[in-house]
């Protein structure tokens, strides 16, 4: 089937199987390898992307039921020369380690700011409760967090 | 964020610099092995066996290569046909008797018996991924069922799982006197005594095993993409013992990895089915663990089973510890796993403290489980829990201060090098000053207050210490062979200032999350004096480097960063001799430093670029000296390193629901010298994350006919970011006295002490002996009267 | 893993009883069964397919019944092997009671999973197989008797600690019915 879709702010029309999870027609059929797979079942989060506006785990929803909907991926928020600021207090704050969760990391991050007010600690930590991250312990995650929250 | 861990733009040694290798995660840049690609790939299945212990009796493979697209279906029998040969263990233990260990033969993928449930027998490779799960579906191997070991508190009195091994015993290992331990034990004041289970874990790096393996008929070159912590370790294993290429036209290449944890340390049957497969269809094969998969057949960790007696005075010193364990090495031999719970346990019994005699004895058992090898602080771990339950238990019972009762039995500053009676000698250490810092952090004289406010909420608090003691950097080669390593436990590194001045630095430890493309960075433009950006790193690749032991142990830095040091040495030495000849003097007329040679009692200088262009350039140059501005070394530490220190854990017990909530967690840590502070300290929070998960969470667990019964992330709990407090992390310094950056490892030190700290909190929260790991709330529920 | 429950059928028990023994009922009652064999009168064949996306599996089942009173009970013995999805073995016994001209069907399961199918954690298959009972019955139920349905009027699982005693009894399609609950289980959770 075909599916047609914008990532990035390209619009896509991708042919594919119709059982095709949206993760797979993101990393397989447009090349865009920044958004992981980790468990397949939902638990860890390291395939979250936008949905229209909204963190949603890619590994769990099929690409048809993107159909006309704008995905924003790791590479669509900002490149090395031009971070997101989620993206640059990751690296300030020493969020990642091995980096596999960072991306779904930062985009369950950037939704949490969007979608709500006066974020803190706790909140944070609720928040990411999806997202699984086995190197940092969370301990700079949230720092990186709350940091963007306190300047936004 | 702390004074200390503030970006001020320098970039040497101790400067919190932020990693370079970020720019590509947070982009979505990172190269991980799944995200690789070949023209014309195939894509590989396993088949696995669902029985804990089954004979193969046959496999039909005839529907699977029904199925379109699945091009061929190769089954362990296969291999062995092929002359592939099992999967060896690194370490030959010996038992107390002199025997040497006794092995159960592990081809790569089951051929005529499967021993755990997950362990592959064939693997389906077809045109699409889709394809190759119809065909593995489609496989039909004829099992028979047999008799199968899982409890190991009765595995040692099981029938044999293999003939020729009674008791299902690999070996019975003994460290230490035991006669004298027995003395001390007749004379001893008090005894207090413990049995402890030391829970087993499933590693779970969030990215899943993968590789990618290619073949080059023309050339007969193999390439084996994989995610492997020790690229070098992995072609050596794979040419030598495994025979599956030879190692000159072998190249492993470990591109990013996602985590790693111990898990990728070791030669899995994947990786090599999947190259030996490559070679046989002559096309690239492809395989990717599903999380599922990990669960099964990633090597576990930890699962001990102990019996401890503690020996003291009048006074409380400690005069005796005698420790029983029996640890699960699964169905096969790892790795590494026979030295996990022997020379990288029994030897660490000894922990902060003086306690004269010490007898350990390790029997190592098979069961119809998944093998079971290093994670995180691989053994440390469980001799701290031993020690650091025991003694606490210690103090309640005799009425002491648990950090007194500590500080009484602490070897002192003054007494290193400290012989341990377990066969370790601690170059330095000064376990009081980790103690007392963080007693200070921890607000210990605030604590009863702090009980008191929770128990008006309805809530039991506690308080938990750990002073842990670590071995890493494992060393030196000789000791370990002698006592049974099969590889040495040097590293390489090489530093290749090119001809522009820019450097291309080459090592033989793998990153996999530790940053070591900037803390080696580091290290090698302060040694050099050379721009921190003008540095590379290059590591992880077999075609590019010299061969080398990776990564693991938390030995990176003390023994890979020394050796670049060493590189970085034998250059200044060899660029003194060109700009001796240049400046018209003799060698030892010429000093080095930050980055310039300068010819003593004068003004004349050049700077390391200027000498290494004229040694590519060599127009004016000494007649016995090579052109050329690299050197490589392999450094060999002399011993291992012993970073220590003190965590405290408080915790809060709900009443009503049994839960946890790990409340507050101090770590104060003697690392020696630090390159990088930021990343220091990220290495203890996520080394305590792991710890708190095994104290109150995971738990990998066989149902008693052998079926994993935790084999998703929705049954095996993790610590998630609402399960966790902020941590404080300090440190403090005591250099390492042998290797020349004074460093010592920080990478497994936060799983080492959290786990006994916290069961420690929790214990004293609920006013009970013992609890065991993971203390999930049901156990506490009933352990403080629930119903049962 | 350990089940038990009841139903009401609207139906005498001599007509559920040769019912249960009809191969081609049970088949049309099951979804995806692909066949049903009755080998003698103590030995059955069973082989069930169940596909959700691109996992599929075959469960085949042998089973063999043994201390059979008719039309009251008996006792069954099975091994159903998916192949990579896993296998299930065990015993089960199904208890048939009149009571008012409605027949009062007992089972009890007990079962072990292996491979895909324990990973997937008993609470699913638990859960799996016995909404696969329900949805047998109910369509068994119809076919005896198009206007009544049939009802779980009690149902229980137990674990290990609590096993309960079943008088002796027979039913091997609870079989059938818990080894296509397993493999749908399977499927969907992977």
């Amino acid at each position: 089937m075909k599916v047609t879709l914008t990532v990035n702010g390209t619009e896509h029309a991708v042919e594919v199987p119709a059982n095709t999870l949206l993760v797979d027609l993101i990393r397989v059929n447009l090349q865009l390898t920044g958004t992981h797979v980790g468990c397949d079942t939902t638990q860890c989060g390291a395939c979250t992307v936008h949905l229209d506006g909204r963190a949603v785990k890619a590994c769990s929803m099929l690409a048809a039921q993107a159909e006309g909907a704008h995905v924003t991926t790791i590479e669509g928020i900002g490149d090395p020369e031009n971070l997101h600021p989620m993206q640059a207090a990751f690296r300030e704050h020493h969020a990642l380690q091995c980096g596999f969760c960072t991306p779904g990391m930062i985009m369950q991050a950037i939704d949490l700011i969007d979608n709500n007010d006066g974020l803190d600690s706790q909140t944070i930590r609720e928040g990411l409760e999806g997202n699984i991250c086995r190197c940092t312990g969370y301990h700079n995650i949230v720092r990186a967090i709350e940091s963007v929250a306190n300047a936004s | 964020m702390s004074e200390a861990l503030e970006d001020t733009g320098e970039t040497g040694i101790g400067a919190p610099v932020r990693r370079r290798e970020d720019l590509r995660f947070i982009t979505g840049n990172g190269n991980y092995t799944d995200d690789l690609n070949q023209p014309g790939q195939l894509y590989a299945v396993f088949c696995r066996s669902p029985y804990p212990r089954a004979r193969i009796d046959g496999i039909d493979c005839d529907d699977a290569l029904a199925v379109p697209g699945v091009v061929a279906v190769y089954t362990g029998q296969q291999m062995v046909d092929d002359g592939i040969g099992d999967l060896p263990c690194g370490w030959m233990v010996k038992s107390k008797d002199g025997a040497d260990m006794l092995s159960s033969p592990h081809p790569p993928m089951a051929a005529t018996v499967a021993n755990y449930v997950g362990e592959p027998y064939a693997l389906v490779v077809a045109e699409s991924l889709q394809a190759a799960k119809q065909g593995a579906e489609s496989v039909y191997a004829d099992f028979t069922e047999l008799h199968v070991v899982v409890d190991l508190a009765t595995a040692t009195a099981s029938d044999e799982i293999y003939e020729g091994i009674p008791n299902n015993l690999a070996y019975t290992w003994a460290l230490g006197d035991e006669d004298a331990t027995r003395m001390a034990f007749a004379k001893a004041a008090h005894v207090t005594t413990m049995d402890l289970t030391n829970n087993r874990l499933i590693p779970n790096a969030i990215e899943p095993r993968a590789c990618l393996g290619m073949f080059e008929s023309a050339t007969g070159d193999y390439t084996l993409y994989t995610t492997s912590q020790n690229p070098g370790l992995e072609r050596l294993v794979l040419s030598a013992f495994v025979q599956v290429a030879p190692e000159h036209k072998l190249r492993i290449v470990a591109p990013d990895v996602g985590g790693g944890f111990g898990s990728k340390i070791f030669i899995y049957a994947e990786e090599t089915a999947v190259i030996w497969a490559a070679a046989k269809a002559n096309r690239p094969i492809k395989w990717v663990a599903e999380r599922s998969e990990s669960f099964l057949a990633d090597a576990h960790g930890r699962d001990h089973i102990t019996h401890a007696e503690l020996a003291m005075d009048e006074m409380g010193r400690f005069t005796g510890l005698k420790v029983q364990t029996t640890a699960n090495l699964g169905a096969y031999l790892s790795t590494f796993g026979s030295s996990v719970p022997t020379y990288l346990y029994g030897t660490l019994l000894a922990g902060q403290y003086k306690t004269p005699n010490i007898y350990v004895e390790v029997q190592g058992a098979y069961t119809n489980t998944a093998p079971v090898d290093a994670y995180r602080g691989a053994g440390r771990p469980e001799a701290t829990y031993v020690v650091e339950r025991i003694v606490e238990q210690a103090a309640r019972e005799l009425g002491k201060d648990p950090a007194d009762l500590r500080r009484m039995n602490m070897i002192q500053p003054e007494e290193f090098p400290y012989e341990t009676p377990v066969a370790l000698v601690y170059d330095t250490g000064n376990y009081e000053a980790s103690l007392d810092k963080a007693l200070d952090i921890i607000d210990y004289a605030g604590f009863e207050a702090r009980r008191a406010a929770a128990a008006e909420q309805g809530k039991r608090r506690g308080i938990g210490f750990a002073c842990y003691i670590e071995a890493c950097g494992l060393a030196p080669s000789k000791l370990a062979i002698e006592l049974g390593a099969g590889v040495g436990l040097y590293e390489s590194g090489e530093i290749r200032v090119n001809p522009t001045g820019s450097v291309s630095v080459f090592t033989g430890s793998h990153s996999h999350g530790q940053g070591h493309e900037t803390t080696f960075a580091q290290v090698v433009s302060d040694k050099l004096g050379i721009n921190y950006d003008d540095i590379d790193i290059i590591h992880g690749d077999t075609g590019r480097m010299d061969f080398g032991l990776g990564t693991y142990g938390s030995r990176s830095l003390a023994v890979g960063g020394s050796a670049l040091v060493a590189a970085a040495d034998k250059l200044i030495e060899k660029g003194k001799k060109i700009a001796a000849h240049m400046m018209q003097a003799t060698p030892e007329q010429v000093t080095f430093e930050d980055g310039q040679f300068t010819l003593q009692d004068s003004n004349q200088s050049m700077s390391i670029q200027e000498v290494a262009f004229a040694s590519y350039v060599p127009a004016d140059y000494p007649e016995d000296l090579e052109p050329g501005f690299a050197e490589k070394a392999f450094y060999d530490p002399n011993n291992f390193t012993y970073p220590a220190g003190t965590h405290i854990a408080e915790v809060e017990v709900d009443i009503e629901t049994g839960v946890v909530s790990l409340e507050d967690f101090v770590a104060v840590d003697d690392f020696g010298h630090i390159i990088n502070p930021l990343i220091v300290h990220g290495q203890v929070h996520g080394g305590v994350a792991q710890g708190a998960g095994q104290a109150i969470m995971e738990h990998g667990i066989y149902d008693e006919y052998g079926q994993l019964q935790t084999g998703s992330m929705m049954d095996y709990t993790m610590p998630r970011a609402d399960d966790l407090p902020d941590f404080k992390v300090d440190t403090t310094v005591t250099p390492c006295t042998h290797n020349p950056l004074g460093v010592k490892g920080c990478g497994e030190a936060g799983a080492i002490g959290s786990p006994a700290a916290i069961m420690n909190a929790i214990t004293h929260a609920l006013g009970i002996k013992d609890i065991s790991m993971p203390a999930t709330p049901e156990k506490v529920w009933r352990a403080i009267g629930g119903n049962s | 893993m350990e089940q038990s429950g009841e139903y009401r059928i609207a139906a005498r028990r001599e007509d559920v009883w040769s019912a249960l023994n009809a191969p081609d009922v049970l088949g049309a009652c099951i979804e995806g069964c692909q066949r049903v064999e009755k080998l003698d009168d103590e030995h059955f064949e069973v082989a069930v397919k169940a596909k959700v996306g691109p996992v599929s599996a075959t469960f085949n089942a042998a089973l063999e019944l043994s201390d059979i009173e008719a039309p009251v009970s008996y006792t069954i013995n099975g091994n159903a092997k998916g192949g990579a999805a896993g296998f299930a073995k065990g015993s089960a016994n199904v208890h048939l009671d009149e009571d008012d001209g409605v027949t009062v069907l007992r089972y009890g399961v007990k079962a072990n999973v292996g491979g895909k199918l324990a990973q997937v954690g008993s609470r699913l298959v638990d859960g799996a197989a016995r909404k696969m009972a329900d949805d047998f019955f109910a369509e068994f139920s119809k076919r005896l008797d198009p206007d009544s349905v049939a009802v779980a009027t009690a149902a229980t699982d137990t674990d290990a600690a609590e096993e309960r005693e079943f008088e002796k009894s027979g039913g091997w399609l609870m079989w059938v019915v818990a080894f296509v609950g397993l493999a749908i289980a399977v499927i969907l959770a992977f």
